[in-house]
């Protein structure tokens, strides 16, 4: 009786597993994804890219599409726009691209993207001050752009994620009916989206898409908070294709004949700047002492395991005003010594630090946990610099914008996505000026004001690298900034998985071009 | 008992007023604040006219009392806000949660007393016995063991060398289960084995039992018919504040897991600084205590006939 009523409990449990197991039709391709980067937590749940940052998962996952795009260099080039022209300072005219329908069946043309800008720029947080967009006028396939200012950057602007365009007469409240889904919208690229919750996204081909065939029948798009879980999952085979790897999952994946890892280097840079306020950071052998004294390459193949770039520039290699342009002093521990020592530091007591008039040269550094590598850099350098007779006093804290406040730090290290947008000039007005938001040095450099108040006003693209060149051998000329790493972004999927690649911007996951094998 | 039961409901509101004001107290002292946390964790900086546009929107540029005053006003109107960060409905995202959670719950608390009773009276029958150190041995390690190294080795085994169980929740939510559970259930089983062992054999050595087997009472029957109804007591007690820890959620174990129950939505919202919802999940804790608690005394006295006649006495 006890074995049949066993036998019963468990195929009972065989029945309901099997029942609920998908069930894929004879040939349809499948594809799961899984990703740190997606959820409530990264504020880009949903992918309604009017909202937060959401618009980031409307291009990851291939489900909405900009007027431009960027390039494998960052540059702009057409995605569903063909061709711009600056009529005047403050006028720019757009035509689109013929044939290309949002999954909701509406034909994209003028009057459908004027809704979907003048919609952005009513509801979104940043995108009115970025684009400083007075009005648009639509006529047929064109759009007319006029700005308040002057805006070179506009069309770069528009490549950025919350660019997306939507249908707005689907809306972006999400699946009718669905009370619990996070917001779903109709865009025009390769992929519809049927499910969306903040933990998940289940995207089916989109049939229409105008870019051509797309290979991939399904794909499922699921979040991760552990690493070890991704790890294993991607071995396990639950999933296709991770992004956001641990760094020490790395080795498990490398030479691996199964996996395949495709990575670049992207512009979130890990920089530290100098609190000018600080008196013993007015000092610039002590900051040249400290830019000589960390040993980039180290970290970034030691403590990052390769998946960081050693940096010179606020830009990756990839941008001609990026690390290559630049001149910045080597690791240097010697020559870090003898300057300090032709300042007067020298370690007068024997423990290993040096001091000045009775001063130690201690440099208070401030940093915070939301990026793994910060902790791991403000060691590192406490160590490297150790050897030179700098004591580091690391301070790594959550509420290191109420340290800020208080002025309490010598050093501000801290990362940043310098050029989201493929352009330079978002990196100078949000750290380097006077005004700018990020200014931790409390210093500016007067030819940097000068030479943005230039960039501001170009629209020659090659003028507008060589200004970002020179506004960055200026700061770390007086040593004012220093660039530790860019962070190597990594996509590892099984060797069957083909068209995934990894991008500097970090925008283009999922497309067209994906296919299963 | 109706009595006893609306009063000891009606402790609840100090409780609550007590324990979330607390909460919204240290969330503060610990600096730092949503609006403040989304823009940093996103990468990219925005001015500082957009980062306060944002905190006015949710109020979090008023004085903290002021602040508090607004979320309880809330509260006793039923309406618990909502998210700064996800801008949803607080007491939707809740529920939403909920299931999961309470289905990790069952799920375990049923696996950990199917295990942790009999072993434990098979420990204690065998006293001193190879079955009983063999069974303390196991059930030290189990106790041991931190939740998220037997997940990870549960993992290792199940997963990936055998590749019976899926790493992380799947459409299939009955396979998907089994792992969650099993690493829950390895640490209450160990636990509630050595309990049922003590308690066990504590009533095997008085002499009510002794009598029975003087008066040739079946084995079997003492254990089922006195010694566990007196063990209870014990058993229940400490059953009912893991099912309480259980139903605020298994952090470490959603997480790893991705089970997306209320402990994983909880320590997203405090690292995001997402008030409404940490106020939700601290008000959501207290009520299940002073829940469980209660229903634990209520089976109390059923129970015990000296804690039922004791409180007649009174």
């Amino acid at each position: 009786m006890r074995k049949k009523i066993f036998a019963a409990l468990l195929s009972s449990v065989m029945a309901v597993s099997v029942m609920t197991v998908p069930v894929l039709a004879d040939g349809e391709k499948t594809f799961v994804y899984g990703t740190t980067g997606y959820g409530v937590e990264m504020g880009d749940e949903g992918l309604n890219p009017h909202n937060n940052y959401s618009g980031w998962s409307a291009l990851r996952y291939g489900v909405g599409e900009t007027l431009f795009k960027y390039n494998d260099n960052m540059e702009i080039e057409p995605w569903l726009a063909t061709d711009y022209e600056f009529v005047d300072d403050t006028t720019v005219k757009i035509t689109l691209r013929d044939g290309v329908q949002f999954s909701s069946g509406r034909t994209l043309d003028g009057e459908a993207v004027k809704e979907c800008l003048d919609h952005l720029l009513a509801v979104h947080d940043r995108a009115p001050s970025d684009m400083k967009i007075d009005h648009i006028d639509a006529d047929g396939m064109t759009i007319t752009i006029y700005t308040t200012e002057p805006c070179p950057s506009i069309i770069n602007y528009l490549g950025d994620p919350y660019g997306a365009i939507i249908d707005m007469s689907y809306g972006t409240d999400g699946v009718e009916g669905d009370s619990a889904g996070t917001a779903n919208v109709a865009g025009t690229g390769p992929y519809i989206a049927t499910n969306v919750t903040d933990t998940q996204i289940d995207l089916v081909k989109n049939e229409n898409y105008w870019g051509g065939e797309v290979n991939v029948d399904k794909v499922v798009v699921k979040t991760f908070s552990d690493a070890s879980s991704l790890a294993a999952s991607l071995q396990t085979g639950d999933i296709q294709g991770t992004y956001g790897l641990s760094y020490d999952s790395y080795a498990l994946f490398d030479g691996n004949p199964e996996y395949t890892i495709n990575s670049c280097a992207t512009s979130r840079c890990f920089f530290g700047q100098f609190n000018y306020d600080s008196e013993l950071m007015q000092d610039e052998a002590v900051r040249k002492a400290v830019c000589m004294g960390i040993d980039k390459e180290g970290f970034c193949s030691v403590l990052m395991q390769g998946r960081g770039l050693p940096a010179k520039a606020a830009f990756p290699s990839s941008f001609s005003y990026g690390n290559e342009a630049v001149t910045v002093p080597d690791y240097d521990p010697e020559g870090a010594k003898a300057v300090l020592e032709d300042a007067g530091w020298t370690d007068t007591d024997g423990d290993g630090y040096r001091d000045k008039d009775g001063q130690k040269l201690i440099v208070r550094w401030l940093t915070y946990p939301g990026r793994l590598e910060q902790p791991k850099l403000a060691e590192y350098a406490q160590a490297t610099l150790k050897e030179i007779g700098i004591d580091v006093d690391v301070n790594c804290t959550q509420d290191h914008l109420g340290v800020l406040e208080t002025g309490a730090y010598d050093v501000y290290v801290s990362s940043l996505t310098t050029a989201p947008t493929g352009d330079p000039e978002y990196f100078f007005t949000t750290c380097c000026l006077e005004n700018s938001a990020k200014n931790r040095s409390h210093h500016s450099n007067e030819t940097v004001e000068t030479l943005y108040k230039q960039l501001h006003q170009e629209f020659n693209k090659e003028k507008r690298g060589e200004l970002a060149i020179q506004m960055q051998q200026a700061m770390l000329d007086e040593s004012a900034i220093f660039f530790v790493s860019h962070l190597n972004m990594g996509i590892v999927t099984k060797s069957n998985v083909t068209g995934m690649a990894a991008h500097p911007c970090d925008y283009y996951e999922i497309t067209a071009d994906l296919n299963v094998e | 008992m109706g009595k006893y039961i609306i009063k000891r409901l009606l402790h609840l509101i100090p409780i609550l007023i007590g324990i979330t004001f607390l909460s919204f107290a240290m969330m503060r002292l610990a600096g730092g604040d949503a609006v403040t946390y989304m823009y940093e964790n996103a990468g990219t900086a925005v001015s500082q006219e957009v980062i306060d546009a944002a905190k006015a929107e949710y109020g979090l540029d008023k004085p903290f009392l002021v602040q508090y005053a607004n979320w309880f006003g809330g509260m006793l109107r039923g309406d618990m806000g909502e998210s700064y960060v996800s801008h949803k409905d607080v007491f939707e995202t809740f529920v939403s949660k909920l299931p999961a959670t309470l289905l990790l719950t069952l799920s375990s608390i049923l696996l950990t007393v199917a295990i942790a009773i009999p072993l434990g009276i098979l420990s204690a029958i065998k006293h001193n016995k190879w079955v009983d150190y063999l069974i303390r041995f196991f059930s030290f390690i189990g106790n041991s063991m931190p939740n998220f190294f037997a997940a990870l080795v549960l993992m290792y085994i199940f997963s990936i060398r055998l590749r019976w169980l899926p790493v992380i929740t799947t459409e299939n939510k009955a396979m998907s289960l089994i792992l969650p559970t099993l690493t829950l259930t390895l640490s209450m089983a160990s636990k509630y084995t050595r309990q049922v062992r003590a308690a066990v054999l504590e009533e095997l050595n008085k002499d009510y039992v002794a009598g029975a087997r003087a008066r040739g009472v079946r084995g079997k029957v003492i254990i089922w018919k006195s010694v566990m109804k007196s063990s209870m007591l014990t058993i229940i007690t400490l059953l009912a504040l893991s099912i309480g820890s259980l139903l605020g959620g298994t952090t470490i174990v959603e997480n790893i897991f991705m089970w997306d129950g209320v402990g994983k939505m909880a320590v997203d919202a405090i690292n995001m600084r997402d008030y409404p919802i940490i106020q939700a999940y601290v008000a959501w804790m207290a009520i299940i205590y002073v829940v469980v608690n209660l229903i634990t005394d209520i089976i109390y006295h059923y129970l015990d006939p000296r804690v039922r006649l004791g409180g007649e006495g009174a």
